[in-house]
């Protein structure tokens, strides 16, 4: 029973975390910030309004939101949460996760470009391109874990002290693997110094140009999908960063908490300190999160033999 | 002619289909006065033969064993047949693609005026399937090379279906050049074979020495790699598909190029050395066609010539999985090896599948636009609903997502590839290099087909053409059907098919014992419940949805154009720039030539914008072999300047030679 108390809430509070992000934002502005519920809030309006559909748009503008929303939540269950034993579990399920992500990433382009808009299809051809080096950057750690767990499922990686293990094996080439898997997370999830969620001209967006024609329920979906995805990245990494068992589960979960809060609150940072970089050099920035985990991987082939 | 027989009556059914399908191909030009009963006699003939050559390699895939046939032609050359698990599996692919591209040409040769082409492109076809049948079949090289001949005839000629325009005519003739180049080097390496033992059956190339094999599978390599369309010797390819009809592009690309993946496969049985080097190079072959075939297909223009750049990718994977079974052989890993060679066999139907669905697709526009050019084209999902959808459902496939089949091929040689990178040394290296590129590939190919969907079947039509167009056609929207729900069967339970995969491998020749199975069933069940629980998933959003949307009022308006009121097709993103900024990370292996006037002043006149992306493997070898043998030529004309007595004379001065080796 564990596996569904922990999903659920672990769900339920996909949203709450950006706006620990809004706040970081808003301090460094010298702002109030919105309310921590804010994310809440536009749901629940979202889901009560209706939609406008541009007559451009078909079936596949409507299945796009559904299916990366379900994709994101699925991966979601694949992912042990706080440490504590996931939903589902298999050998290689990290590959299944990761090509269902690609599924959620499919359709969303799909979506955005059944609108005809050029500024879509202009955020769809980023949306493309930037997450293939991603893809690479992930498979590149997952063959170090590999080669340091013999296994291949997300649990054997991140499940109760096992990502101590990968520490006290590897030791600091893990942390490259933490940058690298940072610079993933900003990638994959639109943030700065990617994409700029807050900027106010479609010609430099990514995500959000994407989903300009979505409205009402659909577009709450999105942006649940986006909570999900964030909040799973965000997961792995705080697996990785705190990577302890404490014994109880609901101390675990305390600690998980603290630790997300604390990984959103850095997202927050890094994007009230910097800039978004110039589109023609984000590649090179999502390069260095390869070269990371490869130099990584390099070292470590002679502490495991 | 006599024949001896070793087994059974399955046997006969597998040339009784043969005799119907070489029936169904002679009646065809008979009947040419009377159009539509020709179509329907040939498809129906040759519909039946597919289907009991579908049956009889199916129940000789699921009994196993391995069953002989020989006859001993003109008394003096023995024309010796066998089919073994590996046979049957490319068996079964082949009369499953043929039958379903046989249903679909019965609409799309419509045509009246070029009965007489069409029912001559029914006798050619008949003979491809025949000679593709024969070929997985051929127990001994001649049987091969004869069968292998008649292939790449048959197939050229219907490459040149449209001889009127000089362009097919110049892809047949590069066809020409290549099928027989490779055919060339086949020979070279079956003479070393024949040389060695003085027989004409393969299984006697176990014999040979180590040196000799080496040299035998680099050949057999070439000449099979030229076949199946493997960086660089794929450059026939992309000519030749747009070029011939679409069910024949469909099943040249989908099963076709595939014999020489079964050319490789068998030689690596047959010489039975299990040495890291094949490994190496076939797995590096397949990162290098895989990554640069979907580099070049983003680039392309023409819907169809990107399909057959999407080979190229594909055979890479193929031969991915291949070459990490091979390492796995030579490192004493039987289960890596398996998975690997499993996920290759497995990748092969996939790919016949999805590519000639989505060729069938490419075909069904090309019929009703007129056009294959995707910056023309646009909006055709809302007036091409069954043809959209399921070239989106092969676009998912051919991505490698799940939950479709491409998925579960490129998963089992993902977990083969992980199995290699905790050993040491080379095959560290390939694996590790296998898995990103894997990865890589992915990602090109989820970027490649959003685009192609998005430009050709989602947005607005940016031409009359594509505004007009319909799909009627029962006969092809069916196969297409058929495949797409292949797609999305082997994709959710794809216990039968990795079995089967698994069985195929049977006759490689690894030198074990039996494998257990439990563990791959295991990885079957695993992923039918991880794909149901995302199904799952799905419908509970969709209930959700449906809940969320109850007594709501949707409005339909225009696309909101960002403060702009006057939007036109035109502005829509092309396929050109949406692939613009990744093909700009891949410069150096894919330099990119762009053609359009400065805008010059306040008033600008008209302008236009081309691109075209070179593919490096055309460039060199036509700088490198082409330009080089011509100027050798052109300094050797001399010899030959049409004077008869000159000619009589070499014939003279040759006898004359000839003479002293008696």
């Amino acid at each position: 029973m564990t596996p569904i108390i922990i999903f659920i809430p672990a769900i339920l509070s996909a949203p709450f975390f950006p706006a620990i992000i809004l706040k970081v934002k808003a301090f460094f502005g010298g702002k109030k910030g919105p309310p921590l519920l804010i994310q809440y809030y536009t749901l629940a309006k979202l889901f009560k309004k209706g939609s406008v559909y541009s007559t451009s748009t078909t079936y596949i503008f409507k299945l796009g939101p559904m299916v990366s929303l379900s994709a994101a939540l699925t991966a979601l269950m694949f992912l042990p949460i706080s440490g504590a034993a996931p939903l589902f579990s298999f050998k290689g399920d990290v590959l299944f996760v990761l090509y269902l992500l690609g599924l959620g990433r499919f359709f969303t382009i799909a979506a955005a470009l059944d609108t005809a808009s050029p500024f879509e299809g202009m955020g769809a051809a980023r949306e493309a391109y930037f997450p293939i080096i991603c893809e690479a950057t992930t498979f590149m750690i997952f063959i170090l874990f590999y080669r340091l767990t013999g296994e291949l499922t997300l649990a054997s990686f991140f499940y109760g002290n096992h990502p101590l293990e990968l520490w006290r094996v590897a030791g600091a080439p893990l942390a490259f693997v933490v940058t690298a898997f940072f610079i993933v997370l900003l990638t994959e999830n639109a943030r700065v110094p990617v994409d700029d969620p807050a900027t106010h001209l479609e010609l430099t967006m990514i995500h959000e140009v994407m989903v300009l024609d979505h409205s009402g329920p659909d577009f709450g979906f999105i942006e649940m999908g986006s909570f999900c995805k964030l909040f799973f990245y965000a997961a792995i990494v705080s697996r990785l960063v705190f990577p302890f068992d404490l014994g109880h589960p609901a101390m675990n979960l305390a600690a998980f908490s603290l630790i997300m809060l604390l990984i959103y609150a850095a997202v927050g940072v890094i994007e009230s300190v910097m800039a978004r970089y110039r589109m023609d050099r984000v590649p090179k920035f999502v390069l260095t999160s390869f070269a990371l985990a490869f130099v990584a991987t390099i070292i470590t082939l002679e502490f495991v033999k | 002619m006599n024949s001896t027989r070793a087994k059974g009556m399955n046997m006969d059914l597998f040339f009784l289909s043969l005799v119907l399908i070489l029936l169904g191909g002679t009646l065809a030009p008979i009947f040419n006065r009377r159009f539509t009963l020709m179509k329907l006699i040939a498809v129906i003939t040759l519909c039946a033969g597919c289907l009991l050559g579908l049956v009889d390699a199916g129940s000789k895939l699921i009994h196993g064993g391995s069953y002989r046939y020989a006859f001993a032609y003109l008394n003096a050359l023995s024309l010796e047949f066998q089919i073994d698990a590996l046979s049957a599996f490319f068996l079964t692919t082949i009369f499953f693609i043929c039958f379903c591209s046989l249903i679909y040409s019965f609409h799309y040769l419509n045509n009246a005026e070029k009965a007489f082409r069409i029912s001559v492109n029914y006798m050619l076809f008949s003979l491809l399937m025949i000679s593709m049948a024969l070929v997985v079949a051929a127990g001994n090289i001649i049987a091969f090379l004869v069968s292998w001949e008649i292939m790449s005839l048959s197939s050229f000629f219907l490459v040149i279906y449209n001889y009127a325009s000089s362009e097919n005519r110049q892809a047949g003739r590069l066809y020409f050049i290549f099928s027989h180049v490779g055919a060339m080097f086949i020979l070279s390496a079956f003479a070393i074979i024949y040389q060695h033992t003085g027989k004409f059956g393969f299984i006697d190339a176990a014999s040979l020495s180590h040196g000799a094999k080496l040299l035998v599978f680099i050949f057999s390599f070439i000449g099979f790699g030229s076949k199946a369309g493997v960086f660089p010797l794929h450059i026939w390819l992309p000519h030749a598909h747009p070029a011939a009809p679409s069910h024949i592009s469909a099943v040249m690309s989908g099963v076709m190029i595939k014999t020489g993946i079964y050319g490789i496969f068998r030689m690596y049985a047959i010489l039975e050395l299990h040495t890291p080097v094949f490994g190496s190079i076939v797995l590096s072959a397949g990162i290098v066609s895989g990554i640069l075939g979907v580099v070049y297909a983003l680039g392309q223009h023409d819907l169809k010539r990107l399909l057959a750049y999407h080979s190229v990718e594909n055979i890479g994977i193929i031969l991915m999985g291949m070459g990490i079974g091979m390492l796995g052989v030579s490192s004493g890993k039987p289960v890596m090896a398996v998975l690997g060679f499993a996920g290759s066999l497995l990748h092969v139907l996939n790919h016949s599948i999805f590519k000639s669905l989505l060729f069938m697709g490419a075909g069904m526009v090309l019929q009703k636009t007129g056009t294959s050019s995707i910056d023309v084209l646009g909006g055709l999902l809302k007036k091409m609903r069954i043809t959209g959808t399921t070239f989106l459902i092969g676009s998912l496939a051919i991505a490698g997502l799940p939950p479709f089949n491409g998925f579960i091929s490129e998963f089992i040689i993902y977990l083969g590839a992980f199995k290699g990178v905790v050993l040491t040394g080379m095959t560290f290296v390939l694996s590790l290099l296998g898995i990103v590129g894997l990865a890589v590939i992915g990602g090109l190919a989820l970027a490649c087909f959003t685009k192609v969907t998005g430009v050709v079947f989602q947005g607005e039509p940016r031409s009359r053409a594509a505004e007009n167009a319909d799909e009627k056609g029962v006969a092809m929207l069916v196969p297409m059907v058929i495949l797409a729900g292949a797609c999305v069967m082997i994709g959710v339970y794809p216990e039968p098919f990795i079995l089967m995969a698994i069985r195929g491998i049977d006759s490689l020749n690894l030198g074990y014992a039996v494998i257990p199975l439990e563990g791959f069933v295991a990885i079957t069940g695993s992923l039918t419940r991880a794909v149901t629980a995302f199904f799952a998933v799905v419908l509970g959003i969709f209930a959700l949805r449906v809940f969320l949307y109850r007594d709501k009022i949707t409005t339909r308006s225009s696309t909101w154009g960002c403060g702009f009121t006057r939007p036109t097709a035109k502005m829509q993103y092309t396929g050109s720039s949406y692939a613009a900024s990744i093909l700009s990370f891949f410069k150096p292996v894919a330099p990119l030539s762009e053609h359009h006037p400065r805008i010059k002043g306040i008033f600008p006149e008209e302008t236009h914008y081309f691109s075209h992306v070179h593919d490096i493997a055309e460039r060199y070898m036509k700088n490198l072999t082409v330009i080089p043998v011509m100027a050798l030529f052109d300094k050797l004309r001399w010899i030959q300047y049409g004077d008869i007595h000159l000619y009589i004379g070499y014939i003279l001065l040759a006898i004359i030679v000839l003479l002293f080796f008696i």
